[in-house]
């Protein structure tokens, strides 16, 4: 009873549970143009993830695993189901993760056959994969509610189903090393823990071998997505959409998200996006897109694209951007080879590359 | 008739044997307007108090129209024909224009209908816009500054003392207030006034006396100086390069995030704020007056409430607070230090060693019920000789001090509780050059050691010299931010307007 008339209070005064604020985009996440100066080196129909194993880049385009030589790509292998995560091994194999349900493990990016596969049943929408302790692979399990194109609908019914799992490659035994979180989507090994993006809660979190869990970056202005590591320490993290009060509005209003789920197209939902500005249909949030002719960054974005550098204890140390009057929106995967960085923009189906020179220049233009 | 109107020869001023002025040789031309500059504690106040017979010489005389005069009482002063406009204003509040005008001259019976015509008569042969039947309370500080000089004229001064007039207006005040003094000086009035900022003396004044440690220094046309010869002569030293003079070449990198201020609300005021501060930073915060950067970083402090009804939220060391009052703010670790320090800062009439000691005690949970004298005066001693707060003794009233040592009390009372986030609302507002170095360098060790600093200035050069990132608020939120190395005036003077 007292819950019930303190939810009803919050949801009145706008304060507790029912706030509806989201952080600035400051300090380090201070907003600049690197990633819409980003050389776009190729247009894909679907990219999902991308993986290197210090020499190669591997891109998952839909069904087809493709490898970057340059500019050039040429097709490894075809699935016959989309590609959802990606990881290159130490061994020199490489995995990957079908349709969110099945994880298969190559010798080689061009082995014949699998290795090994492993399709527990309990396996719902794997979207990230890295290279574990002892032989395992690390992999996150988004949500056992919905299957990763549906991410939307977890996050509209806010899912709290993830979860961070360890596949041991030769025996297919799988481990759940975390659940119940607010979508898992992004793995990283830092040290003995693993660093874990959890979006619906915009943070990363730390989880020890032990099992205990500890926030490392919170309260991020973003949906935080795939984690890889950085050649000079730390690690890049993907967003792939920006958070804004008014999804922050409809995230609480529970009746309000029903009726929209149930009554109008999930393309026109007032959700986060990997692109914008395709149908007059979609929902705008009202406020100054535009000041004195410039589309201003804190003008609220439908899509967004952010890459945020951490050091190796998890703290911000700058941003790459492409703005709400960008185009390189919707980065859902990075990795860093050769002096550059390779980032998935999904909202138009980019590859991008950015010279660290590059960045450093724009750092400091 | 002599060219001079008022003069002072050989003036000195002892406190308890302490010289606040020494042989001063000082004199005013009629119809001049004279600006009297010097650091915190050089003598311009008691020099000026002594012209308004607030005190006495201890030697030395005074000269009216080439007259000896020693004026004993303000009263006194004032028939001499010389008023003095003081820095907080000696208005009574709850009166009206016209009640405070003819305060002192009240007869027998009063008829207030005739006074309110009178008043309003003189008001408009000034050319002053001001309602005489307004309460003095809901006047601005331009508009109480024009009742306290339209005192002066009513009293057929001949002679009017301001002491740091400029220091509560805005720009557009003050560009208000100049015009004023020029139209004063303009009926033959002569005008003294001590300022800090050194650009109003170069524009407004006919002369310029500089003083320094009680004596005086110089005396010469405002032609004949530049900024940097002032600034040599009232501190004996060049200041140039470590007063706003040089351009950063790093800047600290950010710690955690101490602070987030989410979608912040406080009408009409504080507009949809959202910013962050991190610790080992200073995050000097910009903006015009009535850009909401005062207001956002009250409520942080819980001085002021956020809205009732989606206020926003303030996340501290990432958990959401609110606090309706400061003490508990204080207890979370947030200091703030004011911008008006006469008036939130301290207890004038408390000494300087209590009033440092009642910061402490505002941390500690529920007080104490019985307070110590002996760690007032330890915890006092400390910080005094840490921030090197010039007193004759712990004892001496915080009124008594310069107004940089004074705002060094202010700060001292936050620092004693040993705060993570320290804001500093317009730390050198009234300040001199000399005490201006110090805070700054107290600010730039406080950042060092770690701590979340926070600069609100509307001082350009002062954000630029502190800060390590800038940001720029505009009605009522941040919509810019600057790292300190990108950073120009132009570009922060650019987003604060447009």
């Amino acid at each position: 009873m007292i819950a019930a008339l303190k939810g009803f209070a919050e949801r009145f005064l706008g304060r507790g549970d029912a706030t509806i604020t989201v952080p600035s985009f400051d300090g380090a996440l201070k907003p600049n143009q690197i990633l819409a100066k980003a050389e776009t080196i190729g247009q894909f129909d679907a990219p999902e993830d991308l993986a290197t194993d210090g020499k190669t880049l591997y891109l998952a385009d839909g069904a087809a695993l493709l490898r970057l030589d340059g500019a050039a790509t040429t097709e490894v292998r075809h699935f016959d189901r989309a590609i959802t995560a990606l990881c290159c091994l130490p061994d020199g194999g490489i995995a990957v993760a079908l349709d969110g349900r099945e994880v298969q493990v190559f010798a080689t990016p061009s082995a014949a056959s699998a290795t090994a596969t492993v399709s527990d049943p309990s396996f719902h929408a794997i979207n990230a994969l890295a290279p574990g302790p002892l032989g395992t692979v690390i992999a996150t399990d988004g949500s056992t509610a919905r299957p990763y194109p549906q991410w939307t609908h977890d996050l509209m019914e806010r899912g709290r189903s993830g979860r961070v799992l360890s596949i041991d490659i030769a025996s297919g035994r799988v481990r759940t090393l975390a659940s119940g979180l607010h979508y898992a989507f992004g793995v990283c090994a830092s040290g003995e823990a693993l660093l874990v993006s959890e979006s619906w809660r915009h943070r990363v979190i730390a989880i020890a071998p032990d099992g205990s869990q500890r926030s490392v970056l919170d309260n991020l202005p973003v949906y935080p997505s795939r984690l890889s590591p950085a050649a000079s320490g730390g690690f890049w993290l993907t967003a792939f959409a920006a958070r804004t009060q008014l999804v922050e509005f409809v995230l609480r209003e529970n009746a309000y998200r029903r009726r929209m789920m149930n009554e109008i197209d999930p393309a026109y939902w007032i959700a986060p996006k990997l692109k914008s500005g395709q149908s007059f249909l979609e929902p705008m949030q009202g406020a100054h897109i535009k000041t004195m002719g410039v589309v201003k960054p804190w003008a609220p974005p439908r899509s967004y694209g952010l890459i945020i550098r951490l050091n190796a204890e998890g703290m911000p140390l700058y941003a790459l951007h492409s703005r709400v009057d960008g185009v390189n929106h919707g980065i859902v995967a990075t990795v860093e080879m050769d002096g550059a960085l390779y980032a998935i923009a999904k909202g138009p189906g980019r590859l991008l590359r950015a010279p660290l020179t590059m960045i450093e220049q724009e750092l400091h233009a | 008739m002599s060219d001079i109107i008022l003069a002072l020869r050989n003036a000195t001023k002892l406190y308890a044997g302490v010289p606040a002025i020494e042989n001063v040789d000082f004199e005013l031309r009629r119809g001049e307007i004279h600006a009297l500059v010097g650091e915190n504690g050089a003598g311009k106040s008691t020099l000026t108090k002594v012209m308004a017979g607030v005190v006495t010489l201890t030697s030395g005389t005074m000269q009216v129209n080439g007259a000896d005069v020693a004026p004993r009482t303000p009263l006194e002063a004032r028939h001499l024909g010389i008023a003095m406009v003081f820095q907080e204003n000696s208005l009574v509040p709850t009166m009206t224009v016209a009640q405070n005008l003819f305060l002192g001259q009240e007869r027998f019976y009063n008829r207030l209908r005739g006074i309110y015509i009178a008043a309003q008569q003189f008001l408009q042969s000034l050319n002053f816009d001001v309602t005489p039947t307004a309460t003095v309370e809901l006047l601005g500080a331009a508009k109480k500054q024009m009742v306290e000089i339209a005192r002066a004229v009513l009293h057929e001064a001949k002679v009017i003392i301001f002491d740091e007039p400029t220091a509560t207006l805005t720009p557009e005040e003050k560009k208000y207030f100049f015009d004023l003094v020029r139209d004063l000086k303009r009926r033959g009035v002569s005008i003294v006034f001590i300022s800090h900022a050194l650009e109003e003396a170069l524009i407004l004044a006919d002369r310029i006396t500089i003083l320094r440690d009680g004596k005086h220094v110089v005396t010469d046309d405002a032609a004949k100086f530049d900024r940097a010869r002032i600034v040599q002569a009232m501190v004996g030293r060049d200041l140039s390069n470590t007063l706003y003079g040089l351009r950063k070449n790093s800047v600290r990198p950010a710690g955690a995030r101490v602070l987030t201020v989410q979608n912040l609300k406080m009408a009409p005021m504080v507009r949809n704020n959202s910013l962050s501060v991190f610790a080992g930073q200073i995050t000097g915060v910009f903006g015009l007056v009535g850009a909401g950067r005062t207001e956002t970083f009250k409520v942080v402090a819980g001085v002021l409430k956020r809205d009732f009804f989606h206020g926003g939220e303030v996340i501290l060391h990432d958990k959401p607070v609110r606090y309706r009052v400061p003490a508990p703010a204080v207890r979370a670790g947030i200091a703030y230090v004011t911008e008006d320090r006469k008036v939130e800062g301290f207890f004038e009439t408390m000494s300087v060693s209590r009033n440092i000691y009642l910061g402490l005690l505002a941390k500690l949970p529920g007080g104490r019920f019985f307070l110590s004298q002996r760690e007032a005066g330890k915890v006092g001693k400390t910080w005094v000789d840490k921030l090197r707060v010039r007193t004759t003794g712990n004892t001496m009233k915080v009124v008594e001090l310069s107004g940089g040592n004074q705002q060094k009390v202010v700060i001292a009372k936050s620092l004693v509780q040993d705060p993570d986030l320290i804001i500093f609302d317009e730390p050198t507002r009234g300040v001199d050059v000399g005490a201006i170095v110090e805070i700054h360098e107290l600010i730039q060790r406080l950042a060092d050691e770690g701590k979340a600093v926070v600069v609100i200035s509307s001082y350009l050069p002062e954000i630029m010299a502190l800060s390590d990132r800038i940001l720029v608020s505009r009605q009522g939120k941040v919509v810019e931010e600057f790292s300190a190395l990108e950073a120009t005036e132009e570009k922060i003077m650019y987003a604060a307007v447009h």
